[in-house]
C-alpha cells in the first residue's frame, strides 16, 4: 500500500456571519498531482441546522482537499419544493462552495422532485440518468427509483463504451446494506449487477439508509452508502458480516481520490472526525482503517 | 383480447396524451427555480384545460385496467418485489383525481423493476407510480395524475 501522506489544519471560517473555530482535521488523502477529487454526500436537503454544519464542514475541508466537484446520491430536496425551500436546502448551504466553482451532480432519490433534473447547478441536463468523465474516471448516474429497461439499455450501452479507465455507478438505493430500516435493495441488485460485473464497475455510492457504511467487496465491486449527510438514523447500523466500516452517531460526508490506479476515501463526521479512510487498487485489493 | 393488443391500446392512448400537448412550452435547464416552478404550473394548467373532462378510466379502460391487474398481482406474488415496494417507503392511500397535482411533498415509492420490465413502456416524461393501493399514470414533467388504477395493489 502507498503510504499516505497525512495534513493536518486548523481553521477558522466565517460563515453565515459567525465565526466558527474548527478543530484540527487529518487529511488522508495523498493529493496527488493530477488527481479527480471529489466528494460523496447523500440525504442531505432538509434545509436544518444539521446540513448547513456538514456543509461548513465541506467547505473547511475543501480549503485542504479542493475536491472540484461533489456526487449527490439523491434526496437532495426533501418534503416542499418551492423555489425558496430549493434555495434553503441547496443554495444557500453549499454556496460557498459552489462560489468556489465546485460542481455539484445530482442523483435522483425517492424524496426528489424529478423535475431537479432541469435545475442547472446539479448538472443533469433534464436527464433522469447521465454519465460523464472526469480525467480518467467514468461517473454514471442513475434512477434507482425508476429503474425501467429503458435506463437498464443506457446503462449497458455506456457501460460497455466506457473503455478502461475507473467505473463508478451512484444512486439512490443501496444493492448492500445492513441498515435496520431498509437494508439491500435486492431486487434492484438483480438487475444491476450482473451489469456493473460484466463491465467492470469498480466501486458504487447510494444513500437512502441514514447512515454511513462501507461494504466488504462483493463480486469484486466496492459499495458505499452515505446517506446521512442531512437526515440520521442514529444506532441505525446493525453491522453484518456485509460491513466492512460503519458509522451511524452523527451526520457525514465523503472525500474522495482517484489517482492513476488507487482509489482513496475519507468518510468525515460533522464534527470533522475521521470516521473511516482507505484506499482502493483497481488490482481490487483495499487497505483501510477505521478507528 | 390478447395482452398484446390490450397493450398497444394503451399505448395509442397515451400517445394521443403526448400528442395533444405537444406545441406546448416545456421544462428546460434553468438556473432559476422559480423558472421551473412557474413551467411546470404553467404546463399542468395547460392540460387541465386541453383535458378538462378528462376522468379516471379513460386510458386506464376497464379492459386495460384487466390486464394491468393481472401483470401485477402476478408479479406481486414475488416476496422480493414486495420488499422493494416497502423499500421505497409507499405512501400512505391518497384520495386520487385525474389532472391533479401529484403530491410532491410525499416519497415516490420504488417501481420494481421486474414489474416495469412486464408492463407497456412509457414515453420518457411518463412513468408508473404506486401511491398506496393505487397504480398511477404520471406526467412527471408537468407533476400531473393522468389517470390511474384504484385498488390495484393489495
Amino acid at each position: 500500500m502507498r503510504s499516505l501522506r497525512r495534513l493536518t489544519f486548523a481553521l477558522v471560517v466565517v460563515l453565515c456571519g459567525r465565526v466558527l473555530s474548527l478543530p484540527a482535521q487529518d487529511v488522508a488523502l495523498p493529493l496527488n498531482s493530477g488527481s479527480v477529487r471529489f466528494a460523496a454526500i447523500g440525504d442531505m436537503g432538509t434545509g436544518e441546522p444539521a446540513q448547513y454544519e456538514v456543509a461548513q464542514r465541506m467547505l473547511q475541508f475543501h480549503q485542504v482537499f479542493p475536491f472540484t466537484f461533489v456526487i449527490m446520491l439523491g434526496d437532495n430536496i426533501y418534503g416542499g419544493k418551492s423555489p425558496d425551500q430549493l434555495q434553503k436546502k441547496f443554495e444557500i448551504p453549499y454556496k460557498p462552495l459552489l462560489d468556489a466553482g465546485v460542481q455539484f451532480y445530482g442523483a435522483l432519490g425517492n424524496h426528489d422532485d424529478p423535475n431537479e433534473r432541469f435545475y442547472k447547478f446539479m448538472n443533469m441536463n433534464g436527464e433522469r440518468y447521465y454519465s460523464f468523465k472526469k480525467g480518467n474516471v467514468h461517473f454514471f448516474a442513475l434512477d434507482s427509483t425508476y429503474l425501467d429497461p429503458k435506463q437498464l439499455a443506457w446503462l449497458e450501452k455506456e457501460l460497455a463504451a466506457a473503455g478502461a479507465g475507473w467505473k463508478i455507478c451512484y444512486f439512490h438505493h443501496p444493492l448492500y446494506s445492513s441498515g435496520a430500516f431498509h437494508g439491500s435493495s435486492t431486487e434492484l441488485r438483480t438487475v444491476l449487477e450482473p451489469l456493473f460485473v460484466k463491465y467492470g464497475v469498480q466501486v458504487v455510492f447510494a444513500g437512502h439508509e441514514h447512515v454511513y457504511e462501507r461494504i466488504k467487496p462483493q463480486k469484486g465491486i466496492y459499495y458505499f452508502t452515505e446517506g446521512a449527510s442531512g437526515e440520521l438514523r442514529a444506532g441505525n447500523l446493525k453491522k453484518t458480516d456485509l460491513t466492512a466500516a460503519g458509522y451511524d452517531k452523527d451526520r457525514s460526508f465523503l472525500t474522495l481520490e482517484v489517482s492513476g490506479d488507487d482509489l482513496y476515501f475519507q468518510a468525515v463526521s460533522r464534527a470533522g472526525v475521521t470516521v473511516d479512510s482507505g484506499v482502493i487498487h483497481r488490482s481490487m485489493t483495499v487497505q483501510a482503517s477505521a478507528p | 383480447m390478447a395482452e398484446a393488443q390490450v397493450f398497444r391500446e394503451f399505448t395509442e392512448r397515451v400517445q394521443r396524451y403526448m400528442d395533444l400537448q405537444k406545441t406546448l412550452p416545456r421544462e428546460r435547464t434553468t438556473r432559476r427555480p422559480e423558472e421551473i416552478a412557474d413551467r411546470r404550473l404553467a404546463l399542468a394548467q395547460a392540460i387541465r384545460q386541453l383535458r378538462a373532462g378528462a376522468k379516471q378510466g379513460d386510458i386506464f379502460t376497464a379492459a386495460i385496467s384487466e390486464k394491468f391487474l393481472g401483470v401485477i398481482r402476478n408479479t406481486l406474488q414475488g416476496s422480493a418485489v414486495r420488499r422493494t415496494i416497502r423499500q421505497g417507503e409507499p405512501v400512505a392511500n391518497l384520495h386520487l383525481t385525474v389532472n391533479s397535482a401529484y403530491p410532491d411533498h410525499l416519497p415516490l415509492t420504488t417501481i420494481p423493476p421486474t414489474l416495469l420490465v412486464r408492463l407497456p413502456r412509457l414515453p420518457e416524461r411518463m412513468a408508473y407510480r404506486i401511491v398506496g393501493h393505487d397504480f398511477v399514470l404520471e406526467d412527471t414533467e408537468a407533476r400531473l395524475i393522468v389517470d390511474f388504477i384504484p385498488g390495484a395493489l393489495p
